[in-house]
């Protein structure tokens, strides 16, 4: 049992650096006198219970999770991507997008809009849905969306430092398709059903080619461990390493994010937003947004794996949170690159995805852990 | 290998109440014989986001489709029984509605059928000015139907830049005869009034944009690999399937049959015209799309030579002197009919009574064929029967074969690839 002290002490051992909110600012330094502003957290730092609040805040498992790279930061890709699909899609299609809130800045704010109008709507349970679970699933998506956060490093902060980290990842990022499944399931309607057999079936076909794309990359760094990943990376980026590895992620990401041209179980001309079907209100906006958070945590994978992760110049203000914004930013472009699809690409069909998935992607994704495995065995020799 | 054996899993599932409220047009016990088995039963529509105004009853086996049983009729505004109280003149209006982007062909065929029965001879320059707008109408349809086809597969930009386009079609009308859809512009001997010669400039920059940026939208919509995979070798007819299920039109077309009524049994200014019937021969439903993309091309060409006819004439003489009927011709001058209607309206439409008899007129509106025929009693100025076969109604029949063997996700594919308008079949 520790101590109230041992455990304050614990969280500050471990906590997140950023200078200008965590450590000492020196304004200016002469050989007598040092003049500094005090960090902020050091105004809580003698208030019994809420110090030990900003430690844990501040202290690196929680912060991962629920701040960077986790929850918060989900939030705050969320909103602007949704806006920039909705705008760039508007723009080509010879159209504005979301204008009316907030036209100075474009609308930006429209996500948010929307989800306070989620916010006030009535969320009604029909009578053949299974009542506890077809409330309680929708909820329950957050568990697969942020555990994996503990796993997948940013820099510095991470909560769980793994030797497995990439293979848990993408096992715990698995679970979100299961949950979709069982919201079509609770949902016990037909065209929900319709939709989470769909679901089912893209998850068959995209998973193996994902996970032997992301293996041959294990294979080729000879590490599972992202930190290593990443530091393997700081000359050249896998994608050069390995394009055919990093071009079947890529094409798997659109697949299991049921982005265009795979946007199948929720097709709404033809099953009406599948397994979704049923859900009104914040429960459907919280479902909604399923698919996104997928796209985040898979778009953080491709970068740590192919795009060298938080590599990056630091920036000495922003301390620890430095190489968490250019990991950020190389995620945020990549998801700007998958909700562009949208535009110009149409829909396949279930047994189309399903052969693309088995024929075309399965080749690329061996012949792409061959290269592995050769630039692997060179890696070894040492080679390179 | 040994043949599979299936399993049935006990699953409380009850056949749904509205098939009993609803009096669905299903054989009896449908349902509960597809819940039994290993089959399931959707109702796509009314109110689902691929199905229009009307409901599709899809029995669905796996992922492939055994029948699908239409259930129209949920726009039936009973045009037919609407025009027996009205008078011909006011029957433009009313023909124009089952398909109001399609409005000068809809309403030109009603109007050839007064005009064959009251043997009535057309101006030249008000024929040219009625083939014009009709192929302006049937680029506008072509594009709102390739919008619906792309919307379907999920291509929302190939949604917008026809709806786009189809807005400049919307503009034409709207220069022409005041109003952006369902335009009344033809009437019995003529049309309504007269194309300037700016408005005629700005039809030709119309086409000419219009032309332009059908290339943009063959790019992005047409030969897009996505598009492509979906719609080839899709819900295929052959030739004598098209016939025996008696499709019309464009659909007709794309499965071999050089059937066209404005190359056949020209009308209007067509046989002076020089253009192109549309043939393919695959019938499946990326040639029933690529059919109508080409036809949008002739049409273009249509309506430039139709703007160079016009250019070249004598403004006026738009209304024929058949019905205007006042003014006699001199010596050696011929007989020259109004340059408007205006002012003269209703002496000239007010009291049209037709000849005893039955009056047939076949037109090529955009869809497909379509039939007119009036019966009139000699006596009263309504029409004793106005009988309307719409194209839509025409193909219903074919596509609902044509769906035999599909998935469940090519529905709405087909769908959009036959551009089904409910409110034109149901009228």
């Amino acid at each position: 049992m520790l101590s109230y002290n041992a455990l304050l002490e614990m969280f500050r051992q471990n906590s997140v650096g950023i200078p200008i909110i965590t450590r000492k600012l020196v304004l200016y330094h002469t050989a007598t006198k040092v003049a500094y502003i005090p960090p902020v957290t050091s105004l809580f730092a003698k208030i019994p219970i809420l110090n030990l609040i900003v430690a844990l805040i501040f202290w690196k498992p929680f912060f991962a999770v629920l701040f960077a790279p986790g929850l918060v930061c989900i939030l705050i890709a969320l909103l602007p991507i949704i806006w920039f699909e909705r705008k760039v899609t508007a723009r080509v299609q010879w159209r504005y997008g979301p204008l009316e809130i907030s036209r100075d800045i474009g609308g930006l704010i429209q996500p948010m809009a929307d989800g306070m109008r989620y916010f006030f709507q009535e969320v009604i349970t029909h009578r053949e849905a299974h009542r506890p679970y077809f409330l309680q699933f929708p909820l329950l998506t957050f568990l697969p969306v942020l555990l994996p956060i503990l796993v997948i490093p940013a820099g510095t902060i991470y909560a769980i430092n793994t030797p497995y980290s990439i293979p848990a990842a993408i096992a715990l990022i698995s679970l979100i398709p299961m949950i979709i499944v069982a919201i079509g399931w609770a949902s016990n309607s037909k065209y929900a059903y319709v939709g989470s057999l769909r679901e089912a079936f893209m998850y068959f076909s995209y998973e193996i080619v994902l996970i032997i794309a992301a293996m041959s990359m294990v294979i080729l760094y000879g590490s599972a461990n992202a930190i290593e990943i990443v530091k393997e990376q700081s000359v050249i980026p896998g994608v050069i390493l390995n394009p055919l590895a990093a071009l079947v992620f890529f094409i798997a990401i659109v697949m299991a994010t049921s982005r265009f041209p795979f946007e199948i179980p929720e097709a709404d001309p033809e099953v009406v937003f599948g397994p979704f079907v049923e859900y009104t209100g914040i429960i459907f906006g919280l479902v909604m947004t399923i698919a996104y958070e997928k796209l985040y945590l898979l778009c953080l994978l491709f970068s740590i794996l192919f795009l060298g992760g938080w590599n990056g110049p630091f920036i000495p203000p922003l301390g620890d949170l430095s190489p968490v914004l250019w990991l950020f930013l190389k995620t945020f472009v990549l998801m700007m690159i998958f909700v562009f699809f949208r535009t110009f690409y149409g829909r396949y069909r279930l047994d189309q995805a399903l052969k693309i998935g088995w024929s075309t992607l399965m080749g690329f994704a061996i012949v792409g852990l061959g290269i592995s495995l050769g630039l692997g065995a060179i890696n070894i020799a040492g080679w390179l | 290998m040994s043949e599979m054996k299936e399993y049935s899993l006990p699953v409380p599932v009850k056949p749904p109440a509205e098939i009993e409220s609803l009096e669905l047009p299903v054989p009896p016990g449908l349902d509960e014989k597809a819940t039994k088995g290993d089959e399931i039963v959707l109702f796509v529509g009314p109110q689902h986001g691929g199905s229009g105004h009307m409901r599709l009853i899809v029995r669905v086996h796996g992922d492939v489709i055994r029948e699908v049983i239409p259930d129209p009729g949920f726009v039936h505004r009973g045009v037919e029984k609407l025009a027996e109280n009205k008078l011909y003149i006011q029957n433009i209006p009313l023909v124009e509605r089952p398909a109001i982007m399609d409005c000068v062909n809809f309403s030109l065929g009603y109007v050839r059928a007064i005009e064959q029965a009251m043997d009535i001879e057309v101006p030249e320059r008000a024929k040219y000015i009625r083939t014009m707008l009709a192929e302006i109408c049937r680029i506008g349809t072509h594009f709102y139907d390739a919008g619906i086809l792309s919307v379907f597969l999920g291509h929302t930009t190939g949604f917008m830049w026809p709806f786009a386009l189809r807005e400049l079609a919307c503009e034409v009308l709207m220069r022409v005869a005041g109003a952006r859809i369902t335009a009344s512009y033809v009437v019995p001997g003529g049309v309504r009034r007269d194309v300037d010669n700016s408005t005629l400039n700005y039809i030709y920059e119309a086409t000419t944009y219009i032309q332009r940026k059908a290339k943009d939208f063959e790019r992005i919509f047409v030969r897009n690999p996505v598009t492509i995979a979906r719609l080839k070798d899709v819900a295929a007819l052959s030739k004598k399937e098209a016939i025996k299920y008696g499709i019309v039109g464009p659909f007709l077309r794309a499965c071999g049959v050089e059937y066209d009524v404005r190359a056949v049994e020209p009308y209007d200014a067509y046989d002076e015209l020089t253009w192109d019937v549309i043939v393919a021969d695959e019938g499946d439903s990326y040639s029933r799309f690529l059919v109508r993309v080409n036809e949008i091309q002739q049409s273009i060409s249509i309506i430039k030579q139709c703007v160079k006819a016009l250019k070249d004439m004598p403004q006026g003489n738009i209304v024929s002197a058949d019905i205007a009927g006042k003014k006699k011709a001199k010596e050696g001058e011929e007989k020259r009919g109004l340059d408007t209607v205006k002012g003269a309206f209703f002496r000239l439409f007010g009291r049209l009574t037709l000849p005893a008899g039955e009056y047939t007129t076949l037109t090529e509106a955009a869809r497909g064929t379509l039939l007119y025929t009036i019966v009139s009693d000699g006596k009263s100025n309504a029409p004793y029967r106005l009988r309307v076969v719409t194209p839509g109604w025409c193909y219903l029949k074919g596509f609902m074969e044509s769906l035999k063997g599909c998935r469940v996700a090519d529905l709405q594919a087909v769908y959009g690839s036959f551009g089904y308008f409910p409110p034109e079949a149901d009228r």
